[in-house]
């Protein structure tokens, strides 16, 4: 299993087991998080999986991993929601929640505090850039 | 409402698909407010108290397959004088991601396309997307709302990354259907012909990293008049070009946005055959929002716009009207303060004033109406409640 992630981070990024990318640059997820890549490499469509905009994994994915505030990453979804550009990420309601999910959805990508165990998923390598 | 055959087609596609209990993903929003345009006639033409600020919102999208989905929104909406009241298709389109990759994504959409140009251009009509109730009027003049909200036609939205940080890039071409109230706003009550857009090409790009953010656009377009019935107008063209450039620069607690134009504008005809005018107005917005909590939002900005650039202070208008246009119809400047409180989840509720000196954005615009507009400083105050979906 490919569990590394840059230093001093606070939250780990998880994909679906059968997701064959392990390893994205911060640009790269941010524009999936941002819902403008749709698909996997092998053609898989991605499944966005999100916590509350409160949640610390939440608020630390956004600024460690993605290079944005929160704030910002929330106007980009709802440009897209309601101007036909895209979808909103579906959101769950706990880290408990996001792991059932990204166990049971092909393609699925979503993140819990590194502390968290999780047995059901693979972790994502995320570089810098 | 005129629907283009294609339009029609694809709002079959999508009642097939909800009616057959196919998955469609469904959003909206739901506003209402009270507002008062003092001693203009921006909202009501007596200048009371109204609740004519109603928006309501509903779309869905359904995915085809994993490269094709279409998108569309109905929306009621009721401005008052700003634009015309009643429910309208908002976009609707077929969108097709002919590149999808981890470095590149290019979409293009076929239908009606929303205007992706401009900061506030694809959501401005979406209560809990913008900053204040009003948009700055320079660039996001109410009463060319219709017509520069997008276009039926074709777009291409592409973005990538590099070193030096995020590049996106529009591209659009297309018509908007004018109505006759729309006409009579732009071109003059009296005014029984029709105006028609031929055509709108734009395009911009966007660059930005974490906290900076520039783009610059260019607009082109054309309109045609034809004469009416007893038409004090004749048959005639318009031009617009327009050149926008906007900055912004984000921190975790505040940002600062300013986004700035020039137009140039060209009629030929149309106020008696052989008529010419050709003229560059210049106009746009600082604003600076400061993040108390994620709820408590304040806002404040500085709009300004000059008709003319070379008459800024509208003297030369008014000597060549005879004193019939004041001066003061060739600017207008707008100081506003807001504040948004989003007190539940999906729920805002958003106040602000405005003090506006001149009424160069108020309409009708070719033929000013200075009986309901007589004062060269007025006022806006408006109260909404949002809810969204």
């Amino acid at each position: 299993m490919n569990f590394a992630h840059a230093d001093g981070k606070s939250v780990t990024v998880l994909i679906h087991n059968d997701v064959k990318t392990t390893e994205l640059t911060s640009a790269q997820l941010r524009k999936i998080f941002s819902m403008r890549q749709t698909l996997w490499p092998d053609g898989t469509p991605i499944v966005v999986f999100v916590l509350p905009s409160q949640h610390p994994a939440h608020q630390a994915l956004c600024k460690d991993m993605l290079k944005m505030f929160p704030y910002q990453v929330e106007r980009i979804w709802n440009k897209l929601a309601y101007s036909g550009l895209g979808e909103k990420p579906i959101e769950v309601s706990s880290e408990q929640e996001m792991l059932e999910r990204l166990r049971t959805t092909p393609g699925a990508i979503g993140y819990v505090m590194e502390n968290t165990d999780f047995d059901n998923a693979q972790s994502l390598k995320i570089t810098g850039g | 409402m005129k629907m283009p055959p294609y339009l029609l087609v694809l709002s079959l596609l999508m009642v097939t698909k909800v009616m057959a209990g196919e998955k469609v993903n469904w959003r909206g929003f739901v506003a209402q407010g009270v507002i008062q345009a003092e001693h203009s006639n921006y909202i009501e033409d007596d200048g009371g108290v109204s609740v004519k600020l109603t928006e309501i919102g509903l779309n869905a999208s359904y995915t085809l397959d994993t490269n094709l989905r279409v998108a569309g929104q109905v929306v009621y909406l009721n401005g008052g004088n700003r634009y015309p009241e009643g429910v309208r298709i908002d976009y609707l389109f077929l969108d097709w991601s002919a590149v999808n990759t981890l470095d590149w994504q290019v979409n293009m959409h076929l239908g009606r396309v929303k205007n992706y140009h401009w900061l506030y251009s694809s959501t401005r009509d979406v209560p809990h997307t913008r900053p204040t109730i009003v948009l700055p009027q320079s660039i996001y003049f109410d009463n060319f709302r219709d017509v520069a909200l997008g276009v039926d036609g074709l777009a291409v939205v592409a973005n990538t990354n590099n070193d030096f940080g995020d590049w996106e890039f529009n591209w659009s071409y297309g018509k908007s259907t004018i109505s006759e109230e729309q006409t009579k706003n732009l071109v003059g009550q009296i005014s029984t012909g029709d105006l028609d857009q031929r055509f709108v090409h734009q395009a911009n790009f966007v660059w930005h990293d974490q906290k900076l953010r520039l783009g610059a656009g260019l607009l082109d377009s054309g309109f045609e008049y034809t004469q009416g019935p007893s038409d004090p107008f004749f048959d005639g063209n318009a031009e617009v070009q327009r050149l926008m450039i906007r900055a912004i620069y984000e921190t975790e607690s505040w940002q600062l946005a300013a986004e700035i134009f020039r137009e140039r504008t060209m009629y030929d005809d149309l106020v008696f055959p052989g008529f010419s005018n050709d003229s560059t107005g210049e106009g746009g917005f600082v604003q600076g929002q400061y993040y108390i909590n994620p709820e408590l939002t304040l806002t404040a900005r500085l709009d300004i716009f000059d008709v003319n650039r070379k008459d800024r202070d509208g003297r030369i208008r008014e000597q060549q009207s005879g004193g019939t246009a004041p001066a003061y119809f060739g600017f207008q400047d707008q100081a506003t303060f807001g504040v948004s409180w989003d007190f539940a989840k999906n729920w805002r509720v958003q106040a602000e004033v405005h003090r506006v000196k001149g009424t160069g954005r108020l309409a009708p615009v070719f033929i000013p109406n200075t009986v309901l507009n007589d004062r060269k400083y007025w006022s806006i105050w408006g109260l909404q409640l949002a809810h969204w979906f």
